[in-house]
Order: C-alpha cells, then structure tokens, then sequence
C-alpha cells in the first residue's frame, strides 16, 4: 500500500461561453477567470465550482482577460480592439482604451497593478495608465513586425513573443530591448519563476527553454500537436516542469531538465487545450478547451 | 286564540311575509324592494347616481361627490420656474371612467379615424390655449366651406349656387321677354330643384320610427353616418320662462318604474260618452286595389329604376397586385438591370485596367526581381550582404511602372479635359501637356506675358490633378505585390514564417541549426517613458532626456508645412513603407541604430529613409523619435521644411531684389498674392515654377551653352538631364556664391558625418539615378537658382547647395554666422 500524488481533474466547470478564449488563475490562485467567444469574462470559484460574476461590455470575442494584484480590477482585451479595465464587485466598466488599431490579444498587469500592458495584432505593445484617467497609452512599442502572441510582465521588464518569430525582452531599468530570433512563431512565451528562462512556444511543434541572459537554447520538448494554434504554456510552481497544451486535447507535463514527458492529463481528445494557466503556489492547473475548463491537481491514491 | 295557535303551528312559512295592505290602500304594482337593492351600483359596487333630481351620473373624483371628501377641486400652482399652464377642461375631466366604458354616456370606441372614414376630412379642431379656453366664436360662426371637385368644375363652368344644372335656356316668360333688360339673348339657368332621392329601407323599423340614436351624450358620433348634425341629442328648449331638456339621456332610470305623468290633465275627451261598441268609422272610399300593395299606397307606373352597376375596369394583363401597406426593401432584388454606374472599371480586372492603361505588365515575382547581375554595384552588393536578400526597394525595374506620362497614353485615354468651356485654352492645355511648354504658340493667342504665367500655372495644376494613376492620388498607390487571390479568405495564405522581423540570414542560418545566442539575439537601446518607469518602480534612465520626451499629442496637424513634407507621393517611398510595415523586408529602426562597424553602410538606407509617407509621419510625431541615428535624415527634412517656409515667408522680398537685378525687364504683377497658398495651390511650389520661367528667359539672355541644354531638356534621357541639372546647379553656385567652399557648406546646420557625405554622392549617381521621374527631370534641369521642393529625390549635396546660395541671398544673421 504505497501513496501515490496523482494529477487528476479535480472540477470540471462548463463555462458556457461558446469558446474559452483564455483561462487566468488571480493572484493567489483562489479564483480564476474566463473569457470567450461570447463577449462576456466570467469570474469562477473553481475550486468550489462557483460562477462569482459575469462581465458583459466588449462588443466582440474576448481573447485575454487579467486580475489585478489586490483582485479588485480585471482588465480585458478584445477582438474589438478596446482594452477594459473593469471593477470586480460591480462589474461596470472603469475605463475603455481605444488606441489599438486591430484586435488586442494579450494583456497583464504589470506587479502593482497600476499598469496594464497590452499587444495586438497591430504589431504593437501599448503601456496604459491604470491609476489616471488617461486615454491615451503611456508608450508604445513598435518594434515588432508581426502580431504580438504574448506578454509577461515582471517587475521590471516585458517579454514579448511576436508572430514575427523574435522575443522581445525590454528591460526598464537598463533601457535595453533585447529580441531573439527563435526562427518560428512563437505562439506564447513565459518565464520561469526565477525569472532567469523564457519557455516558449513555438509553431513547429516545439517549447524552447530559452536563457534569458544569453539567448542560448537551453531545451526542447517534442511530443505534443501544435498544428496551427495559439497554445500556452508555463511552468509549474517549483519551476521543474514545464508545461504545455496541445492541439490534441491533452496537456502535456515535461521535466524541465531530462525533457522527458513526465505526466499527459487528457483534456478532450482531439480538441485542442488552448490555454492553460498554473496556479501562482499550488501544483494545481487551469486548463480550457472549448468552452469547458478544468481544474487539475494532486489527489493521494493509495494503491 | 287557541284555534289559531295551532293553525300558525300547522303552516310552514317560506320568505318574508308581505305586509298587510291597509283596508283602503290601493295596491302598489311596485315590487318590494330591500333599501340596498333600489341604488344603482356600478362595476365596482359604488352608489351610480347622486342627489335627489340631478342623479343619473357619477360624479366627482372618485365618486366622491355627495361624500365628505366631496368634490376635488384642480390645483393653481404657478411658481417662478415652472409658470402654470392654462389647462382648458374638457368635458372629460369631469367623467369616471364608466362613463367613457360602453355603455356610459360618453362611451369611447375604437372607430376609424374621419381620414379614412370615407366622409369628407375635416381639419381636427385645434382650439387656441388662450385666455378663452373652448372653440374661439369666429370658428363657430364661420364654417369652412368645403366644396368637391364636382362643384368646383362646375363653378368653373359657370354654374352658380341654386342653379340648376341642366342646359341654360332663354326666358320663356312672355312678360319678361318684353323687357328692354334682356333684350339680347339671355340664358338663364334652370331652376334648381331639390332631387328627391328615395332611399331604400334596409330596417325593419316602422315607417318613420328612428330608433335610439348612438350619439352620446357629447354630441360626438358613434359609428352613425349619414347624420348632418352632430350635436348633441339633449336638445333644450326654452319657451318661455320654462326650459324643457330633453334627450336620451333622461329617460326612466333602469331601476324606477314608469312615472305618472304628472303633468297630464285630465281631460273629458279621454272619457267614453255613450255605452256599447264604439260608432263605426264613416266608410272610406274603396279605392281598387291593386294585388300586393298595401293600403294607402298604389303602385307606380314606372318601375323602379334599378340600381346601375359598373363593373370595374379590366386589369392590365401582366398586372400584380401590390398593396399599398407592403413596403419594398432596399435589398429585394430588382428585376431592373443595374444601371450602369461610373466607368464600369470595377467589372475590369487589374490586368485589363493595367492594359487599358498601357501598363508594362509587371513580372509576378516582383519581390525577387533582383536586377541584372551586371548592373549591380558594390553597395548594393554590400547592403545586400547586410540585411539579407531583401534590399530591393530601389530595384531599377520600377521605373517604368512608376511614370505613366500622358504622352505614353494620353491619346488613347480619355483624360479629363477640364477646359472644353474654352476651346483655344483646351487647344493650348493639350499643346502643353505634349511639350511641357507654352512658349512657341502662345503668341498667337495673344495673351500677355502675366496671363501666360498665370495659365502655366494653372496648366501645371491641371496636369497634375488629372493625371490617370499618376495625379495626386495615383503615385499613392503602388501595385500588388501578391495577386488578388491573396484577398481571398477562402485562399489559403502562403505561410512565411521564415524571413519576418528582419531577420538576417545569419540568424536565420542559426536558427535552423539550432545555435539560438550571440547569432540570433540583437540588442537595441530602449527608452522607457517616464511615467512606465515611474509605475514600474523603476528609476528614469537619464533624466536629460526627459525634455525631449515631453508628450507630443499624435494631432493630424493641418499646417501647409506638414501636409508639403509628408506628401511624398513617389512609389518608391510607398513600397518602402510598406514593405517596412508588412515586415517581410526593407529596414527597420534597428537598423539604423546598428552597431558601429556597420555604420558605413546604414547612411545608404537611412537616404532612401528620408522619404516618409503620411503614416510614418503620423508614428513620428507620436512617438516623438529618439534615435540618434534618426537626427542625420531629420536635419535634411527640417531644412526641406524651413525652406519652404523661407520661401512663402522671408525670402519674398529678398528674391524679388535679387530680381529685379537681373531681369529689370520683368514687369512686377501688382495684382499678385502673396499670402501662403491654399486650396489646391497648396502643394505647388510657386516659387520653383517661377525659377523654371525665369530660366525660360534666362534661355534667351545667358551664355548658348545653356540654351543647349534647356532645349535638348524635353528629350527624355535620364543621363543626359541629369548632367544638366548638374551643370546647372554649379553654374549658378558658382555665380552667386563663388567663395563657397564645402567646408563652408557643412557650417550651415547640424553637421553631416563626412562618410555620408561621400555615400549620398554616389548613391545618387549610382543607385538612385533610375529612379529619376521624368518630370524631375525637367525640375532638375531648371532649377538653377531656386530651392529644391520638399517632394523630389534630391541628392543631399544638391540640397547642400540650395541651401546655402539661400543663406548667401540673405542678408540675415545666417549670413553673419557664416562668414
């Protein structure tokens, strides 16, 4: 009789929003929201299976959504290029930033939340001013030649991934933009908790361990479908696995040393996992497909 | 007693006992009638009529007259704000709502509107909200006389009212034919006779007998046509001192039997006098009755005539019906062809618009045609070997795509003429548009020298605006790199995943081994904004640069100077741009701010950068640039634009003295105006235009070497006007400001690097030279002693030049600063 942590599914919560654009854990990771097809962000208790509120006001599909660090404002960008900061307990619509010339497809929060940095299929990144009233964005970055996958912001720096198959580091306080040439799209980019890696998705069917200080590919894992999706990855809470969603329903768990595929979690097979989120302390996961997202985390089993 | 005891004990009585009638009491043919049972009610269980003779209507807000609430009197309330409103009262107001219900005395029915009740339409009666509330006096003595269009006609004929209609006729009266008054032949209209009309009986009714009208009590029809009068049915009589109302309305109440007739008198004749049956009727006279006729009436002799039917007209055979209240929609189809619209170009692909047009068609792989191995030079090699393969902006092949000259064409399209009003102008116009010049014919017309200028200019105008592809609006637009199928959702797109985002073939080389790192990581200076750092916790990275980073809102500035310098209408600026933004190729920021070791080579792209396009202008302002790298082609754009507005503002008075210097011949044009222009002149350059008619005369005074020159000018071989153009301009550098020296020249403005100013010289020889327009051309050739427009490719050194035989003109403090 030995006790086995196995990853299972702990809920299973129909979203009910047509297609899940993106799933995001808040800052602890008590809550989680959605965004869909269906214009709406819903915001979930998803370890309780609890719809907390719904936010309607973007007038097209919403691809990115993200909580502040005091969870007292989520901000949203939409096919509709507008960027919503919005209110958690009142649902109404703060701000609307109207500066993207085409569809906004990711957005974060920058540590403090007073800042919200979006990118778009306009090729640019735009700095918005979460704490005034301002319309307009702080800084644009138009570095990149093709449409911006994804965003991570760090205390002091922005990655970016770009269609145009270069990552772009700008660091803040160096005033240096540092791309990389990764030689294919790269679908989504993060960085490891120690802020020392990129992990990055890439369209031909690779995630790439990329050293931030050299560029230098430190690991690649092989294995899952890509095919022509936007597929996330990240890495887990103690920064050995990295972890990816595939266009064939799974989720996919590597080790980030040996690049071994340690743990398949089937989503829905054949449907592609588009986007997966881990929890900020927990070994637990998000992850959508669909419109059906699911919580996955350490259950004992005694065999 | 006891015997009746046990009688009551035997019967069982069911109800309520009726009172015992008095001895002499006469029966009452009344009912009995609890006290409850003898109120009217209405729906709602209230007391329907109130007071003692008046009663029969409900009254009172809520019922409530009678009761302590009583009546409800309206509220006056007129404060400063809100002045009351003079309400009239209608009749209405005073009403319950059972009143206006179906069977109340004012009942409300849905009833079609007058309009379309088939009666005549009368104006609803808008009353005046004036002091006097109610329908103003005039409006009820002066009625509205509507007359049909049958009356109007035959007032129109003549017919006067309480004529008749029929054929006038003399006056056959014997005793008034005699009179000298109508002794002429005098018509007169026959006598009008009221037509008695039978009408049909279509009730059931006696003879005679209306029934209950359903007028209500406001005189208001319901639903009864027919009726002249529509007034009320309570009709009041005033005879005498006594009013008698009478009308439906006060009937007998629906509870109260039959009065008496209180007021009958007895009378005798109500009596019979004699016993037995009554003495039989005096015998009338028997007339011979006819079968089936009733008494009292005989049957005509003439028949009744029947009713004339018409029979509606016959419907056209392809007719279908359609009824008025179904509208169409814009989207149903039309059964109509479309007509045509516009020139019918958009039915026309590109390549029969390219072959209309006289368009050299273009080869397909329009982004690889890389020019003959031959005629490559060194830097191109070189800027090639830099930024990969994709350094073909500048690709010779364009050239003859990029002109379109009315002459290639002109005759087989049809240009806008835009001076058919003036023949011998339209003659000159195209005269104009075949040689580019007025000068050889324009004597005939007998124009004066001014007119002539004036109708240059407007020629050129003219020639630019309506230009096919090439006008204003043409050299905005490039050709499609892909074919039209890339517009094709259903197409699948190439994926060119390969080549984005500038990537050099070494990175890509790296790429594809594998060897991510020092190849394929660039690493380019960044300015955060102040304001990110500040939210970031981040310190300002040199705190210098914040003046310049001041915000500059991204406005569409309307100002002449920035519409003159991003108006760069020439393709090669355009595929630049685009390529730039499409990202697949040309250069990019990071170029320019490359490392050093390739500085040598960047001043060959940041030239051919130096164009910008409206959109680029647009990011430049926004973003506010902050290379360094950027400043050497934005001092050659900040003297392009102070030149400009040197020219419309400063040098006015100085050019005419240098003028009238050399041509005292010329006459002034008093007329002149010399405000900046606008309008469609704005982006002419007056000046250059000037300086080009200046050189016409110089032709005719300056050394024949020249006349050479401008007279081969037409001819359209690039080289050759270049050469000119060279000459030229060191001609008149050299005459004006002969002790300029290039180190001199390099004074003026912010320094160029020396390396720059080695590689615009031989790029403008080398690279650029095919790109000439043909039009330039001409400019070049003439442009001697002007400045050089904002728009034209210019060589640097050309501008060099310009610019400071501008500042040698002046007598300003430049001048100062330079010697």
């Amino acid at each position: 009789m030995t006790e086995v942590t196995q990853i299972t599914a702990l809920t299973t919560i129909q979203c009910k929003q047509q297609a899940v654009r993106s799933v995001r854990f808040n800052i602890d990771g008590t809550y989680c929201l959605t965004c869909g097809a269906d214009k709406k962000i819903k915001l979930w208790n998803p370890h309780k299976d609890l719809l907390l509120k719904t936010y309607g006001g973007h007038a097209n599909e919403v691809l990115d959504v993200a909580g502040s660090s005091d969870s007292s404002q989520i901000v949203s960008c939409s096919t509709d290029k507008s960027v919503i900061l919005w209110d958690v307990t009142t649902g109404q619509p703060l701000r609307r930033y109207r500066a993207h010339a085409s569809s906004v497809t990711c957005i974060k929060f920058n540590e403090e939340s007073t800042m919200a940095v979006s990118g778009s299929i306009d090729n640019t990144v735009a700095f918005w001013d979460v704490v005034s009233r301002r319309q307009e964005p702080v800084q644009v970055l138009k570095d990149a030649k093709d449409s911006i996958t994804s965003i991570q912001v760090t205390n002091h720096e922005v990655l970016t991934t770009s269609v145009d198959c270069h990552t772009r580091l700008y660091d803040l306080r160096v005033g240096k933009m540092v791309s990389d040439y990764m030689g294919a799209i790269i679908t989504h980019g993060s960085l490891t908790h120690d802020g020392q890696c990129y992990v990055l998705s890439c369209s031909d069917g690779t995630v790439k361990l990329i050293d931030k200080d050299s560029g230098e590919l430190l690991n690649t894992f092989t294995g899952h479908e890509t095919q022509d999706f936007m597929l996330e990855n990240c890495v887990n809470e103690k920064d050995n696995q990295v972890i990816s969603g595939s266009a064939s329903g799974e989720v996919f768990y590597w080790d980030l040393i040996s690049s071994s595929v340690t743990n398949k979690l089937v989503h829905k097979m054949h449907k592609p996992v588009v986007s997966i989120c881990h929890h900020p302390t927990d070994s637990m996961l998000l992850s959508a497909c669909e419109d059906e997202i699911k919580l996955w985390g350490n259950v004992i089993a005694k065999e | 007693m006891s015997g009746s005891d046990s009688d009551d004990e035997n019967i069982v009585q069911y109800g309520t006992p009726l009172e015992p009638y008095e001895e002499d009491e006469v029966p009452s043919k009344r009912k009995f009638q609890q006290p409850p049972d003898q109120y009217a009610v209405d729906a709602h269980g209230r007391r329907r009529f109130h007071g003692a003779f008046t009663g029969g209507f409900s009254a009172g807000f809520g019922n409530t007259v009678g009761t302590p609430e009583g009546w409800t009197p309206a509220t006056f309330k007129s404060s400063r704000s809100e002045k009351a409103q003079t309400a009239s009262q209608r009749p209405e107001d005073f009403m319950d709502e059972e009143d206006r219900s179906e069977f109340g005395i004012a009942p409300k029915q849905m009833q079609t509107v007058r309009e379309f009740s088939g009666q005549k339409r009368s104006r609803p009666n808008r009353y005046h909200e004036g002091p006097i509330p109610g329908e103003p006096v005039l409006e009820q003595l002066l009625r509205p006389v509507h007359e049909s269009a049958a009356v109007r006609m035959l007032q129109a004929m003549g017919w006067r009212e309480g004529q008749g209609t029929e054929f006038r006729e003399a006056k056959q009266d014997s005793e008034e034919s005699s009179e000298s008054e109508f002794e002429y032949e005098t018509l007169f209209a026959p006598e009008d006779y009221e037509p008695y009309i039978l009408q049909r009986k279509n009730d059931k009714f006696g003879l005679g007998y209306s029934g209950l009208s359903r007028h209500s009590v406001l005189g208001n029809l319901v639903g009864e046509y027919g009726s002249s009068d529509n007034r009320s049915h309570l009709v009041m009589k005033d005879k005498g001192k006594k009013v008698s109302i009478r009308g439906q309305a006060f009937g007998v109440g629906a509870f109260e039997a039959d009065d008496e007739d209180i007021y009958a008198t007895e009378d005798m004749s109500h009596y019979d006098f004699a016993l037995g049956a009554p003495s039989k009727q005096v015998e009338r006279k028997s007339v011979k009755r006819d079968k089936n006729v009733l008494e009292g009436f005989m049957k005509s002799t003439k028949p009744l005539q029947p009713v004339p039917s018409y029979p509606p007209p016959t419907l056209p055979r392809d007719y279908k019906p359609k009824p008025a209240g179904s509208r169409r929609t814009r989207f149903e189809p039309t059964d109509k062809p479309q007509r045509d619209q516009g020139l019918g170009r958009h039915d026309l692909t590109a390549d029969a618009r390219g072959a209309l047009l006289g368009e050299v068609p273009i080869p397909k792989a329009s982004t690889e045609n890389i020019p003959q191995p031959g005629t490559r030079t060194p830097t191109q090699n070189a800027i090639e070997k830099l930024f990969g393969k994709n350094v073909n902006f500048v690709s010779e092949k364009t050239e003859s795509e990029d002109f379109i000259s009315i002459k290639d064409t002109g005759g087989e399209l049809k240009t806008f003429r835009p001076f058919v009003s003036n023949p011998s102008k339209q003659a000159r116009y195209e005269r104009y548009l075949e040689s580019k010049t007025t000068d050889s014919d324009s004597a005939k017309d007998k124009l004066s020298k001014w007119e002539r200028e004036r109708e240059m200019l407007e020629f050129e105008q003219a020639a630019k605006l309506y230009r096919p592809l090439t006008g204003v609006i043409g050299d905005r637009f490039t050709h499609a790199s892909q074919p039209d199928d890339a517009l094709n959702p259903l197409c699948a797109v190439a994926k060119s995943s390969i080549n984005y985002g500038l990537a050099s073939e070494e990175m890509i080389e790296a790429a594809k081994k594998g060897a991510f790192g020092v190849m394929t990581r660039k690493k380019v200076d960044w300015q955060p904004e102040p304001l990110v750092c500040k939210r970031f916790n981040v310190p300002e990275l040199g705190g210098s640069r914040q003046e310049q980073n001041k915000e500059v809102k991204p406005k569409v500035s309307y100002s002449i100077f920035s519409y003159m310098e991003s108006s760069v209408h020439d393709k090669e600026s355009f595929t630049k741009e685009q390529s730039k933004f499409s990202g697949s190729k040309s250069l990019s920021e990071e170029v320019r701010v490359q490392t050093p070791k390739n500085q040598d080579k960047t001043p060959a792209a940041a030239s051919v950068n130096k164009r910008m396009t409206v959109a680029e202008l647009f990011l430049k302002e926004s973003e506010n640039t902050e290379e360094k790298g950027q400043e050497v082609t934005e001092t050659i754009e900040k003297f392009d634009r102070m030149d400009l507005y040197k020219a419309i503002f400063l040098s006015d008075s100085e050019d005419e003295t240098k003028e009238t210097d050399i041509f005292n011949e010329m006459p002034k044009n008093v007329e002149r105006n010399d405000s900046p222009p606008r309008g469609i002149f704005a982006n002419i350059n007056f000046d250059e235009i000037n300086s080009w008619k200046r050189s016409q005369s110089d032709k005719n005074s300056s050394d024949p070497k020249q006349n050479t020159n401008n007279t081969d000018k037409t001819l359209s071989s690039t080289d050759k006007n270049n050469i000119d153009a060279k000459q030229n301009t060191t001609d008149t550098a050299n005459k004006v400001d002969r002790n300029a020296t290039p180190e001199e020249l390099n004074v003026y403005g912010p320094k160029i690097p020396d390396n720059f100013q080695l590689n615009i010289e031989f790029n403008t020889n080398e690279i650029f030279k095919p790109k000439f327009r043909r039009k330039e051309d001409r400019k070049d050739s003439s442009s001697s002693d002007s400045w050089v427009d904002a728009k034209e490719v210019k060589s640097k050194k050309h501008k060099k030049k310009n610019k400071k035989h501008k500042s040698k003109q002046k007598k300003s403090k430049h001048k100062k600063k330079d010697k």
